[in-house]
């Protein structure tokens, strides 16, 4: 592998490695405020399942050489992270350990649509010709069947509800496919990733999502609203809730980055 | 306050293939679908589970305290059990032949039969 | 239908007659169900002390999910993401087992939620304190848990049977919270100075609150105690006083060798009462902080309630759905 094919590679890990870091940490907002109990309970796997493929992507980083996985998920500040700006929006108004004004709509949307993007790309991961990627995609892959019953349960029963819950879902939908034009682009790295057949092209995976979801809303009697591209995310241009999801996320850690914790 | 808190299931699940259905906890949940989706994660998180089952409480025809005084049983039925014929093994014996008892029977499963 | 169990009718007991059988099973070991007939006192006692339970666990989750996004590595924010999980899914255990006890009376979960906001039911007091730094969050895994354990193992032999079996599985995940615990301490204890300082630190905050913890000695002290009718009716074997001197011995020494200095200088063991002798925390402060009136009591209930109440509309979506 010549460097600049690396650099590639390692794009795409970022990629998918902030990708899960964000929407696990998202995930873990959630923790004790979820509607019922059981639920809290239940959701918090599918954060740690997430935060765990997070670990397995920064740790195929280290193995490449871009320094150590800890650092790499703490450190790098918001110019030089590769998410979707999707994971990265707050989950409504309010600090978490302030009246937080979470609003589920969006988290049940937001998840649902994000875990249908993951497994489209984990299924064509599988077929990576960096063999390490494919091994790993067959291992999240595993863990994807429950995370996406999960969500497509909730999202299907809350627009089969009341009026209230359809409004609310709709108004969701709209902000989720507002962020949503980065998840499946590669940023700057687009050709190598493509030539180097590490996943397949972005308007392939893109069809795949639609022809997933299509189903599902045509049975719910739901219309997609428009998807757009805020911030592309793939090229390190974030808003500023990524900001204020770093600073948190490393507050310890940056304490002494040198210290055994 | 007049919420609907949902109803309670009950969760049975199977450790491994050969196991048999075993009583967990219970949960409340709206519906069997939710039901599921949460009775792994809240009971069977560090152990292996191969199957589950959620059954409505509503649904599951219990006892009442009254209604378990027909589960008793006079202790007189040894002519159905190996107690009762006990006295056989002397016989046995005498006709010099091991007994034929429920630990030798059992451990025929392995196909050894002398 | 025809139903003969009418032919049938049990012995017609009196209510002390009732009572002396139940105590007999109580007596034998024989563990109490759900649907067993008890009295009324011994009911209200179990709702009084599992519904603290279950609400404490949950009301407990809150400040140690503060440091989740925080924590100092991936493993770390795994394991802590882990442990607040167990917190909500020993709530959900211990409030299931209210909610059937309390089935007679007609209340539900809802209920409960309204008597936690309306500071009708009571959550531990060591939940309404600040978590200050990372060294906290070890603390409350190492000491704070460590105290739980000490009082839950002492319950696993409950007369309630619903409630002996929860503790059986809450026991064996508090094992590895204490050790979660264990771990982020050892790293402190054995890290920089900067580090060894947080933890020194933080069990000074803590340690008037971990005595509290096991509540008063008797009923002098604070005006209540629900120990007489839990020990009497076998919920649980030895008293707070016991329990909090149990916690002194399994966990002094092993305070000491990390070379932290316990912040009570007159903390010793008496050989010949074979007592330890410990300055009392302040009881008027327990009392206060127990009532709402701690450093956080009020956020963490108005983070509850605010999340409970935008969250109406998920239930009542769901509540179309019940089939």
């Amino acid at each position: 592998m010549t460097e600049t094919e690396r650099l590639a590679l390692a794009s795409l890990l970022y990629q998918l490695a902030d990708d899960d870091f964000l929407y696990a940490y998202r995930g873990s907002e959630w923790l004790g405020l979820a509607p019922h109990i059981e639920e809290d309970v239940a959701s918090s796997s599918i954060a740690q399942d997430s935060m765990g493929h997070a670990a397995m992507y920064y740790q195929l980083l280290e193995e490449i050489g871009e320094g150590k996985a800890d650092a790499l998920a703490h450190v790098r500040l918001a110019h030089e992270r590769k998410n979707s700006v999707l994971v990265e929006r707050v989950n409504g108004p309010g600090y978490y350990m302030e009246n937080p004004e979470y609003d589920w709509a969006y988290a049940v949307v937001r998840n649902y649509c994000y875990t249908l993007a993951k497994k489209v790309r984990i299924d064509s991961l599988k077929k990576s010709s960096y063999t390490p990627l494919a091994a790993l995609a067959v291992k999240v892959n595993m863990e994807l069947y429950y995370h996406l019953l999960h969500w497509q349960t909730w999202f299907t029963q809350l627009y089969q509800s009341t009026e209230t819950a359809r409004q609310k879902m709709d108004a969701a939908l709209e902000r989720v496919l507002a962020d949503f034009g980065d998840l499946f682009d590669y940023g700057e790295a687009s050709e190598l990733i493509d030539e180097m057949r590490l996943i397949e092209g972005q308007g392939i995976l893109l069809d795949r999502w639609y022809q997933a979801l299509t189903p599902v809303l045509v049975d719910l009697n739901v219309t997609l609203p428009e998807m757009k591209m805020t911030y592309n995310g793939r090229n390190g241009e974030h808003s500023p809730d990524l900001n204020d999801a770093l600073s948190t996320l490393g507050e310890v850690y940056l304490l002494d980055q040198s210290a055994v914790w | 306050m007049t919420e609907t808190f949902y109803q309670e299931f009950e969760v049975f699940s199977k450790r491994t293939p050969n196991a048999a259905f075993t009583h967990q906890f219970s949960l409340l949940a709206p519906n069997k679908e939710m039901a599921l989706l949460m009775a792994q994660e809240n009971f069977m998180r560090r152990e292996p589970v191969v199957d589950i089952w959620v059954v409505k409480r509503a649904d599951i025809r219990g006892m009442t305290p009254d209604e378990k005084l027909m589960l008793q049983r006079l202790d007189n039925k040894d002519y159905r059990t190996t107690k009762g014929y006990g006295y056989l093994k002397k016989k046995w014996r005498h006709y010099e032949q091991q007994m034929l008892d429920e630990k030798e029977i059992m451990s025929w499963q392995g196909g050894d039969s002398k | 239908m025809y139903d003969a169990t009418h032919l049938f009718e049990p012995p017609v007991m009196t209510e002390e007659e009732k009572l002396e059988r139940f105590k007999e099973r109580i007596e034998n070991g024989e563990k109490i169900e759900a649907d067993d007939w008890m009295p009324d006192f011994y009911r209200d006692t179990l709702i009084k002390l599992i519904s603290m339970h279950g609400i404490s666990e949950i009301m407990g989750a809150l400040p140690e999910k503060e440091w989740v996004p925080k924590a100092p590595s991936l493993r770390r924010k795994l394991g802590i993401m882990a442990k607040v999980q167990d917190e909500m899914g020993h709530g959900q255990l211990l409030l299931r087992v209210v909610e059937d006890l309390m089935k007679p009376y007609g209340k539900t979960r809802a209920d409960l939620m309204d008597d936690l906001f309306t500071g009708r039911l009571k959550f531990h007091n060591v939940f309404h304190m600040p978590t200050r730094s990372w060294a906290d969050a070890g603390t409350i895994g190492w000491l704070v848990d460590g105290a739980a354990i000490i009082t839950q193992t002492n319950m696993l032999g409950a007369s309630y049977g619903p409630y002996a079996r929860a503790l059986q599985r809450i026991c064996a995940e508090e094992v590895f919270h204490a050790q979660h615990g264990e771990s982020i301490i050892m790293a402190l204890a054995e890290g920089t100075p900067e580090q060894k300082a947080m933890i020194q630190e933080s069990l000074d905050e803590w340690w008037e609150s971990l005595l509290m913890f096991f509540g008063p000695a008797s009923k002098e002290t604070t005006g209540t105690s629900k120990q007489d009718v839990t020990i009497a009716y076998k919920i649980r074997t030895k008293t707070n006083e016991e329990l909090r001197q149990n916690f002194f011995t399994k966990y002094v020494p092993r305070i000491r060798s990390l070379g932290l200095i316990i912040p009570d200088p007159t903390l010793r063991f008496d050989e010949e009462t074979g007592q330890w002798i410990y300055a009392q925390p302040d009881w008027t402060e327990f009392k206060k902080i127990i009532q709402g009136g701690g450093p956080r009591s009020k956020e963490r209930l108005a983070l509850r309630q605010t999340s409970y109440q935008n969250n109406a509309w998920v239930r009542e979506a769901l509540a179309e759905t019940i089939g």
